[in-house]
C-alpha cells in the first residue's frame, strides 16, 4: 500500500438542515466517515443490503433491556414487514412483551431514586423504566396457565415451539410473540431459564403432576436454528448487545457449515475483557462464525439510540410498497 | 416472648408472609399457595391463608390498606 492510499478519501463536514429526514442524517454521517457516525452509516448500508438480498435469512438477536425501554412495536413491526426472518433474544425480553400483551405497562421512571422505596411500592426498576410488580404477576398467573393448557396435549418443546404456542393465544397484535406466530416467523430463546419463565415453569411444574409438567429443552432449538442456515444460501445477523443471543446465532452459522455473510452489532460493550458482548467482529472471524469477506460493521453505541436511527434510514431507503421478494 | 406473640396475632395478613405479592395495590395480593392449590389466588391484602407464616416485610401495599381500612372505620 502506497502513502497516496490512505489519502484518498477526505472527510465531509456535516451539513445539517431544518427540515432532513433520518436518512439525510444518515448520509452527513457518511460523508463525514467517523468515529459511530461513520459506523452507524456503514450499518444502514449493510442492513439495507442484507434485506435487499433475497436469499439473505436475517436473523435479529437481542439482548440487554430493549423492549421494556421502548422498542417492542419496532421489532413487530420489523416482523410483520418480514425484515426479520428469525428472532433469537433472552427470555427477559420477550417476558416483557408478554408483560404488555397481557394487559401490563412499562414506566417512565429514573435512575436516581429510592430502591428500597420501589421494593415496598412493589415497583421493578430497569435504570430508568418502571415496571410494577403486579402487572409481572398477572403476566405470571396468565402464562402459568398456558403452560398447564399446553401441556395437556405436549410434554416436550423447544423454545421456538413454546413461543408459537404462547403467540397463538395472545390477542394483542402489538406484541412480538403474537406478531412472530401471524408471520411465521420463530422465536428462539437460548437462555429462556435465566427469566421470569424460570419462575412461571417452576409453579407450573408445582402445581401439575410431575409426568404432566411441561419440558422445554435448551437443545432441540439448536437443529432448528442450524436448518434454517443450511437452508439458506446467505445469513445475516444484527444484534443489539450480544452475550447468549448473539453467540447462539454466530453458533448455528459455524455449525451450519457456512458462516455468516452479514453482521451488524450495536453495543457498548468492550473487548478487552474477554466477554463475548464486546468482542470484535475480527474476533468472530478467528472461529469461522463469520466470514472473512463478510460485510460487517460494530457500532459502539446505546442500542435505543443506534437501532432506530438506523432501521428508519432503511426504511426510507426502501420505501413504503418494498417487499421482501425472499418471504412473498 | 408474650409481645412477640401478640405481634404474631395482630399481624396475621398475606402482606406479611412469605408467598403473596401484589396485585391490585395497595387493597388485593396473589397467594401462590392458592394458586397452587388451584383456588381463587386472589386475596384481600388483609386476608391470610391458612398455611400463613410469619415473614415480616416493610410492606407499603399492607400498610396502605390499613391506613384505608381505618379510615374508612372512623367514617
Amino acid at each position: 500500500m502506497k502513502r497516496e492510499d490512505f489519502l484518498n478519501a477526505r472527510v465531509v463536514h456535516m451539513e445539517l438542515k431544518p427540515d432532513m429526514t433520518v436518512n439525510q442524517l444518515v448520509k452527513q454521517f457518511y460523508n463525514s466517515g467517523s468515529f459511530g457516525a461513520g459506523r452507524l452509516a456503514s450499518a444502514c448500508d449493510i442492513f439495507e443490503k442484507m434485506v435487499r438480498d433475497e436469499k439473505c435469512t436475517v436473523f435479529l438477536a437481542l439482548a440487554g433491556a430493549v423492549i421494556p425501554s421502548g422498542l417492542r412495536t419496532t421489532v413487530a413491526n420489523l416482523i410483520r414487514k418480514r425484515l426479520v426472518d428469525a428472532l433469537v433474544s433472552t427470555g427477559a425480553n420477550m417476558v416483557h412483551d408478554l408483560v404488555e400483551a397481557l394487559g401490563g405497562h412499562h414506566y417512565k421512571g429514573h435512575w436516581f431514586v429510592d430502591d428500597y422505596l420501589l421494593y415496598k411500592y412493589h415497583i421493578n426498576r430497569i435504570y430508568d423504566v418502571f415496571v410494577p410488580e403486579e402487572d409481572f404477576v398477572k403476566a405470571d398467573e396468565a402464562l402459568i396457565n398456558m403452560f398447564d393448557e399446553i401441556s395437556a396435549y405436549r410434554k416436550m418443546l423447544s423454545t421456538s415451539e413454546l413461543m408459537r404456542e404462547i403467540g397463538m393465544r395472545l390477542k394483542d397484535p402489538k406484541s412480538i410473540v403474537r406478531s412472530a406466530y401471524e408471520s411465521n416467523v420463530p422465536i428462539f430463546l437460548p437462555a429462556m431459564r435465566d427469566s421470569e419463565f424460570a419462575y412461571i415453569h417452576l409453579v407450573h411444574t408445582t402445581r401439575s403432576k410431575k409426568e404432566e409438567a411441561l419440558k422445554v429443552s435448551a437443545f432441540e432449538e439448536v437443529p432448528e436454528m442450524v436448518k434454517i442456515m443450511e437452508e439458506s444460501e446467505h445469513i445475516g445477523m444484527v444484534v443489539l448487545g450480544g452475550g447468549v443471543p448473539r453467540n447462539s446465532v454466530q453458533h448455528a452459522a459455524l455449525m451450519s457449515g457456512k458462516g455468516l455473510d452479514y453482521a451488524v452489532v450495536i453495543t457498548t460493550d468492550r473487548p478487552e475483557q474477554g466477554g463475548l458482548s464486546g468482542s470484535t467482529i475480527e474476533e468472530t472471524i478467528s472461529w469461522g462464525k463469520l466470514k472473512q469477506k463478510a460485510d460487517k460493521t460494530m457500532v459502539i453505541s446505546d442500542a435505543l439510540i443506534a437501532f432506530p436511527l438506523m432501521i428508519a434510514a432503511v426504511l426510507e431507503r426502501l420505501g413504503k410498497d418494498f417487499h421482501r421478494k425472499k418471504n412473498s | 416472648m408474650k409481645k412477640q406473640v401478640d405481634i404474631k396475632e395482630k399481624g396475621r395478613f398475606c402482606g406479611n408472609c412469605h408467598y403473596h405479592n401484589a396485585y391490585n395495590y395497595p387493597d388485593q395480593n396473589f397467594c401462590f399457595l392458592k394458586f397452587q392449590d388451584r383456588e381463587n389466588p386472589v386475596v384481600s391484602a388483609l386476608d391470610c391463608c391458612p398455611e400463613w407464616q410469619f415473614k415480616p416485610q416493610e410492606c407499603f401495599c399492607l400498610d396502605e390498606t390499613l391506613k384505608k381500612n381505618k379510615k374508612r372505620s372512623s367514617r
